[in-house]
Formats: C-alpha cells, structure tokens, sequence
C-alpha cells in the first residue's frame, strides 16, 4: 500500500513533461512566412499552438487522475 | 458593453429570475445547519465537505468571470490569433496547483486551515510575515472584488439597455449576493456556482453557434478575410509578444493558483479524490471557455471590422445585439447569455467576498485583535467588515477605470509575491521568515513601482515576473546564507515530512 503513494513533485518527468509542452505552446520557433499553408482555417503556426494547447490540457488532467495519490486510500477507508 | 436594446425588460425577466434562484439556493444551504455560523469552517469552508460536482463547478465559476468573456472577445479582436495564450494561461494554473496542492491538502485537513495565511503562520511563525502576506491578499483580493463590481453595472445596464441605470444595478445584485452567502457562506457560495456556471457555458456555446452562423459557418473563410484585410492578427507573433506570452503564463499560473479564495478551495475538497478529479476536469476547461470566446472574438473581425480602443470593448455586446435578431429562439438565448454574464461575475465576486471575510475573521481579528474570542463572532465580524468593505469599494466603483484588463494584472503583480513563501516553504525545510519577509517586501516594492510608474511590461515581462523574481533570489539566499537553519519543530517537522514517512 505505502509504494502507491503519488506525489506529483516529486517525479521530474512530470515537469520535464510539462515544460517541453509549454515550450512547444509559444510561437518563438516559427519563421514569419510560416504563416501559409492554411490547416482547418488555422494559420499555419497557429494551428501548432492550438494542438499544443489542447496537449497541455489533456496532459494536466492526466497527470491530477494518474499521478497524485496521498491520503486517498486511507480516506477511502475512512468512509 | 454597448447598448443592448434588444434586451430592455426580458433582459430584467431573467435577471429577475436568476436573482431569485440565487435567494433560494442560498436560503437552502443555510437552512437548518447550525454549524454554519457557529465555526469558521462551517461558514468559510462548508465545514471541508464539498464533493465532487459542487467542488468542481465553484473552481469553475470562480475562476471564469463575465470578464472573461467580456474582456477577452475584445483582445482576440484586437490582437488576432497570438490570444490563442489565454487557452494556455487559464489551463497552466492547473500545473501549478500539481506543484502545491497535493501536499498542502494533506497539511490542511490535519492541520484544520481556515485561511492561507494560517500555512504561512505554521510554518514560519512570524508576525512580520504573517502580516505582510495578510496586507497583499486583501490588497488582491479587494482590487479584484472591485473589478467584479464594475464588471456587474456595466453588464446589466447594458444588459437592460439602460432600463436599469448602472448604480441601480450593482446595488441589486450587490445586496443578492451579500444576502445569499450571508445565509449559507461557503455552501451557498459553492452551490450557486453550479447554477451559475451551468448557465455560463450554455450561454458561450450559444453565442458561439450565433457567431458562426453569422459570419457564414466556414472559419476557413473568416481566416482568409482577416488575411486579406489584417494580415498583422494571423501573422506570427514578434519576440516580444512571446516573451510576454511566456510572462503571462508565470504571471497567471502562479498568481491565480495563490488566489486566497482558489487556496480555500482546497481545503473545503470533501477527499483528495474530489479534488484530484475536480482539478482534472478544471484542465479542459479553458477549451471551453477562453478557447470559444477567443473563436469570438476572431468572428467578430470579420464580422465588424474596424472597430478600435473602446469601440472594440464594445464587441460582445454589439456581436449579442446582432445574433438575437437572428430569429426568437437565438433572441432569448442571447438574453439568458448576458444573464449567464451576470452570474459569472456575481459567482466570481462571491467567492471573493467569502474570502476577504474569511482573512478579516481569522487572521486580522482571529490572531491579532481577539484571539480568544468565540467562532460565532469571528464569523459575526467578518460578515459585517466584509459588507462594509463591498460599500467602500462601491464608492470606488462609481468611477471605473479605463479598460478592465488593467486592473486584472494589477492585482496578480502583488498577489503573487506570496507565492515563495506559501510553496517553497512546503518542501525546503531551510527556507526562513527573515528572507521570506524581505523577499515579499522587495519584490511588492519592485512591482508596484514598475506598475505606477508605467512601466506595466519590461521587453514584455511583467513588473510583477521581475519583483518576483527578486523576491525568490532574497528567499532562496538569505536562507542560504543564514546559519541557523530550520529551528527544531517537532509538529511543523512531521508535516513537512509527512509525505515521505508515507511513502
């Protein structure tokens, strides 16, 4: 029971995670022609950012289901 | 927010009918629980007993505002497709409560936290830095309740076309809410929020299928107008507009998750379970909120071009007058639309109210003008400063300030210098209050001076970014350099270690 205690902070690939997706959510590595092609009415940066920010959100709701675990069992228990 | 003469008096119909519902809601919470006036955490924190839907719909409505849609429609009409980062602000908030809440949740329930300040009082046990972190988030938290009043007026007078003049308007909503959380506190807050927030996304997606309908149904084509007419809002951002879109994911993840009113929304989580599942929910949120109105907002380029400064303040409320003559059925969801409006920014205003009370009970007249006083009158003396403080900030209110998205970083820039204390000190053990204190000081003194003296963004970062930044080197090395380390605490040192007895 006790190896089933999830601390978010305390995994580093949680953040490395993190930041590689967020590095990817801000345009600073698109040239300015990257305008075109046009994908889904986006921009073609645009449509990157877009993508990357619909990851972000599905990583962080994964990672608050998945990965955080501390008192749950004994409060389970205690219900 | 423009003229809105298709609402008048259904407009006041369904504003009516909100209001009342409010009432109701808020009578039913109160009803027949004695605990909530007697403990400040019956009232202020609905005795820790949210469950999941409650909990997940107060989170919601707290942290989406009418401003949020209000505000926001405008600046991706202003600004084009780089708004794209308020999906990414609102969602990164999330990864910062990972950072803290997990640990703090567990500290909080053993430890029966009622305020924010009562972690940082555990764990530093300084006056200094009790009172300082207590003098920034009222400060925050004040700006913020301020900008909610504003926000109520300028909604229902624009809402009722006028047929309700702007003072009338915050007056009545004003005196609904204080009516409400004064008979249910936390519970009535929490609960409201589920009807409140329901409405506000029915409303966002209405307005949204409104929009489109509107300006044809093809984004393809919406995008290409712009391109044609104003290629600069699809072109890809400068360096400064990322650098400052990277500031303003800091600035909002870590200011808006160290909100008073989100911290006690921790606490409140009936189990970790609630919480962990509340907050991943929370996650896809901004898809659904600032993503469509930032769709909204594109729309309208198309759809009124050219409109510039306050004009384009104006967008909603010009897009909502268009889309009601649609046809009856988009007239009244348009209405029920600016309801919802109303009601984001009366649940945001709300949960803000509870918790500048919350801080004047526990902490001002909790610790330091009578501690010994009864649970009854440290809720009793919160309710009532909390009412006299709304008066005063009305009296404020009667002359808004220029566009709301001003104010709405003012306030994160000081806030957010409490956020080194609040979550370093729950992992480094050597962190300590001088620095802690000093920390604060300079980096609210670095922030507001940058901020009064106009100098809102340096090279796109945030005055509060560089005083916080500040603040962690004063934190971080004054600890460093102070010899005596952590002082012997048995209780704080069980706390501190408590996830890794566990584990």
């Amino acid at each position: 029971m006790n190896k089933q205690v999830k601390e978010p902070i305390r995994k580093k690939w949680i953040w490395i995670g993190l930041l590689i997706i967020v590095m990817g959510n801000v345009p600073w590595y698109f040239s300015d022609s990257m305008v075109e092609p046009y994908i889904l009415g986006f921009p073609f940066w645009a449509f990157f950012i877009f993508a990357f920010s619909v990851v972000l959100c599905a990583y962080l709701s994964w990672i608050c289901l998945t990965q955080w675990k501390i008192v749950e069992d004994e409060e389970e228990v205690e219900k | 927010m423009g003229e809105l003469t298709f609402a008048g008096i259904d407009g006041i119909v369904i504003l009516t009918v909100f209001a009342i519902i409010m009432l109701v809601i808020g009578y039913y919470s109160g009803r027949g629980e004695k605990n909530i006036h007697e403990s400040l955490s019956g009232y202020y924190l609905a005795s820790g007993n949210l469950g999941i839907v409650a909990l997940f719909f107060t989170l919601f409505a707290t942290q989406y505002s009418g401003n949020t849609i209000v505000g926001y429609a405008p600046s991706a009409y202003r600004t084009g497709f780089s708004w794209l980062q308020s999906i990414s602000f609102m969602t990164i908030i999330i990864g910062v409560y990972l950072l803290f809440a997990p640990r703090l949740y567990v500290i909080a329930k053993k430890r029966n936290f009622i305020t924010p300040t009562d972690w940082l009082q555990h764990r530093f046990n300084s006056k200094g830095v009790t009172l300082l972190a207590i003098f920034l988030m009222l400060w925050g938290l004040g700006n913020y309740l301020l900008e909610q009043l504003v926000a109520i007026g300028q909604a229902v007078s624009g809402m009722t076309g006028g047929t309700i003049p702007y003072q009338v308007a915050v007056i009545a909503f004003v005196l609904v809410m204080l009516a409400y959380e004064w008979m249910g506190g936390m519970k009535a807050v929490a609960f409201t929020d589920v009807m409140q927030g329901i409405v506000l996304l029915i409303g966002i997606l209405a307005f949204v299928a409104g929009g489109v309908y509107l300006a044809g149904g093809s984004f393809g084509s919406i995008t290409q107008f712009i391109a044609e007419n104003e290629p600069a809002k699809i072109a890809v951002p400068s360096a400064e507009v990322n650098i400052n879109w990277f500031s303003m994911l800091i600035l909002v993840g870590l200011g808006a998750s160290i909100y008073p009113h989100a911290v006690q929304r921790i606490y409140a989580a009936k189990s970790e379970k609630t919480l962990k599942k509340s907050f991943a929910r929370m996650a896809w949120m901004p898809l659904l909120t600032t993503g469509l109105v930032f769709l909204v907002g594109i729309i309208g380029i198309k759809l009124f071009p050219g409109l510039e400064g306050n004009a384009s303040e104006q967008l909603v409320g010009v897009m909502a007058n268009e889309i009601a003559t649609i046809n009856p059925f988009f007239y009244w969801i348009m209405i029920i639309f600016f309801g919802g409006i109303v009601a984001a920014i009366v649940s945001t205003a709300d949960s803000v109210l509870l918790s500048f009370s919350s801080l004047i009970s526990n902490d001002v007249y909790g610790k330091f003008i009578k501690p010994d006083a009864s649970e009854h009158r440290k809720v009793m003396v919160g309710k009532i400063i909390g009412i006299i403080a709304i008066f005063g900030l009305l009296w404020i209110a009667w002359n808004p300030p220029g566009t709301l998205y001003e104010i709405f970083v003012l306030k994160f820039e000081l806030l957010v210098q409490v956020f080194p204390a609040f979550v370093l000190g729950l992992y480094w053990k050597r962190l300590n209050s001088k620095p802690v204190f000093w920390g604060m000081v300079l980096g609210a003194i670095v922030a507001g001076l940058l901020t009064f003296t106009g100098h809102k963004t340096v090279y796109g970062i945030h005055g509060g970014i560089i005083g916080l930044t500040l603040n962690f080197i004063v934190c971080v090395g004054g600890s460093l350099l102070s010899s005596a380390s952590l002082k012997r605490d048995p209780v704080l040192e069980e706390d501190l270690n408590a996830v890794y007895i566990k584990a």
